[in-house]
């Protein structure tokens, strides 16, 4: 089995990672640099619960192998969290009770940075469109779409309705 | 598990496919490949990734577009000047799956995945094919024909589809069961050109109702020549599926996926009367 190493950029720190053959990014992230906000719900594609910034795009870490990566700049939760830039949304989920087990709330949280990056006042609908690859299993998807059209509406210095 | 490796030019790429045969397979955006290997299949030795490879661009010159094979959803549904195509590329998956999914991917997709190809087949696309023995460049029918006669993949690298800007109008319409990143129930795309009142050119596609995206040449008669009644729309309608051979999946059962490729056909035809 041949090892390689990649270099990779994550969550702002240069870091050089040997991978197995056809290692996910998923699997590297979470068993090699303990990042574990990416999830595996189902390693197929169809949750967004591994959702992570590879150079700045929404992507699903299951479906990525790590040597797609090599030479990237990859941003998990974690690494927003550091930046604090993901505060006001982690806010706004919790004062709508956007998250009961809270297995898909890191993928929805980088989902909507995602979106609030591209397009800072998403109407109800661009809000729905972009969360559509994230799946809930048990809040509901009414709190959460709330959630981030109050984040958005606090970020971009307006009342929220 | 198979090793990734990448070639730095189509020649080296070309090179490496022919001298591993079945052990290599290509990788576009790997939303597909990743999920077979994921699901413990490992038949090959060697995944070759297509990064690297500047294949992504898209082009519109002298009334021709070239879509590089590995742009992805994400920059088609950019693409104004291509509507019905940047609709489909709208309905694969979400957003994340978007910035992933390639056009050559979808080619290669099976039914009821296909719905880039199935816009594609309406508006009679032909492959650029990098391949041992020299370029190739079939029609997207064609090259369909040609995976049916040998009962697989024809051999090469996909590097780009390209397509005259539509004479007619284009619609892509998509049965899910959800209104965003929802699998294909089946999709339907039409291309048809209209002269005093009378059809003159009628491209139908299917996808969802056959082993990968096809024409439906029975409803594309239906129509020739007529004009875009209600009656020549049912007729159309009717005739698409009984000719369809859909699957039944865990998406849905091949009774109910004839009934929407009637339904469907219907109401694409229906915005174009
Ligand atoms: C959650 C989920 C939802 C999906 N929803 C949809 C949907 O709604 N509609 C839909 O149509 N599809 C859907 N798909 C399927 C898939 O994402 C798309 O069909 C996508 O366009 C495939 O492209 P890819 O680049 O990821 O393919 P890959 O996985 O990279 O490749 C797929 C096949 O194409 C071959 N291939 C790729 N590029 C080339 C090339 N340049 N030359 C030769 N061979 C090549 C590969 O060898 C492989 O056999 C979905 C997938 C997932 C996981
Ligand atoms: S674990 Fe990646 S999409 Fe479900
Ligand atoms: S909070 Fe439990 S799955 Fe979303």
């Amino acid at each position: 089995m041949t090892t390689k190493v990649l270099r990779l950029n994550v969550n702002g720190e240069d870091t050089l990672v040997p991978v197995g053959p056809m290692a996910t990014l998923q699997e590297v992230l979470r068993d090699k640099l303990e990042l574990t906000s990416v999830k595996v719900g189902c390693a197929q594609g169809g949750c967004g619960s591994c959702s992570v910034l590879i150079d700045g795009e929404l992507r699903l870490a299951c479906l990525t192998p790590a040597e797609a990566a090599d030479g990237c700049t990859v941003t998990t939760l974690e690494g927003l969290n550091e930046s604090n830039s993901i505060v006001p949304i982690q806010q706004s989920f919790i004062e709508n009770y956007a998250a009961q087990c809270g297995f898909c709330t890191p993928g929805m949280l980088v989902a909507t940075k995602a979106l609030l990056e591209r397009n800072p006042k998403p109407s109800r609908d661009e809000i729905i469109e972009a969360l559509s690859g994230n799946l809930c299993r048990c809040t509901g998807y009414l709190p959460i779409i709330k959630a981030v059209e109050d984040a958005a509406a606090a970020l971009s210095g307006k009342q929220s309705a | 598990m198979p090793e990734y490796i990448r070639s730095g030019s189509v020649e080296e790429a070309v090179g490496l496919i022919a001298e591993h045969g079945s052990s290599l397979w290509i990788m576009g955006g790997g939303t597909i490949v990743m999920q077979v290997l994921e699901s413990g299949a490992d038949y090959w030795q060697y995944i070759m990734g297509l990064d690297g490879l500047a294949l992504d661009g898209i082009e519109r010159a002298n009334g021709s577009w070239r879509l590089g094979a590995t742009a992805t959803a994400t920059q088609i549904r950019a693409q104004p000047d291509l509507p019905a195509l940047a609709a489909a590329a709208r309905m694969v998956g979400g957003p994340a799956l978007q910035n992933a999914a390639t056009v050559g991917g979808n080619i290669y997709a099976r039914s009821p995945q296909g719905d880039l190809a199935v816009v594609l087949l309406a508006l009679d696309a032909r492959l650029h094919l990098a391949t041992a023995d020299g370029e190739q460049a079939p029609s997207l029918g064609e090259f369909y024909d040609d995976w049916e006669a040998a009962g697989r993949t024809p051999p090469g690298l996909l590097t780009a589809i390209e397509f005259a800007e539509p004479a007619g109008e284009v619609v892509f319409m998509k049965c899910g069961r959800r209104r965003f990143n929802s699998a294909s129930v089946i999709s339907v795309a039409v291309n048809v050109a209209q002269k005093d009142g009378k059809v003159t050119e009628a491209r139908i596609a299917l996808c969802g109702a056959g082993p990968h995206a096809q024409r439906c040449a029975a409803a594309e008669e239906a129509i020739l020549g007529g004009k875009l009644d209600d009656a020549a729309i049912a007729r159309a309608a009717a005739a698409a599926a009984a000719a369809c051979a859909p699957v039944t999946d865990t998406v849905a059962s091949e009774w109910y996926r004839r009934r929407m490729v009637g339904v469907y056909l219907r109401r694409a035809l229906a915005q174009l009367a």
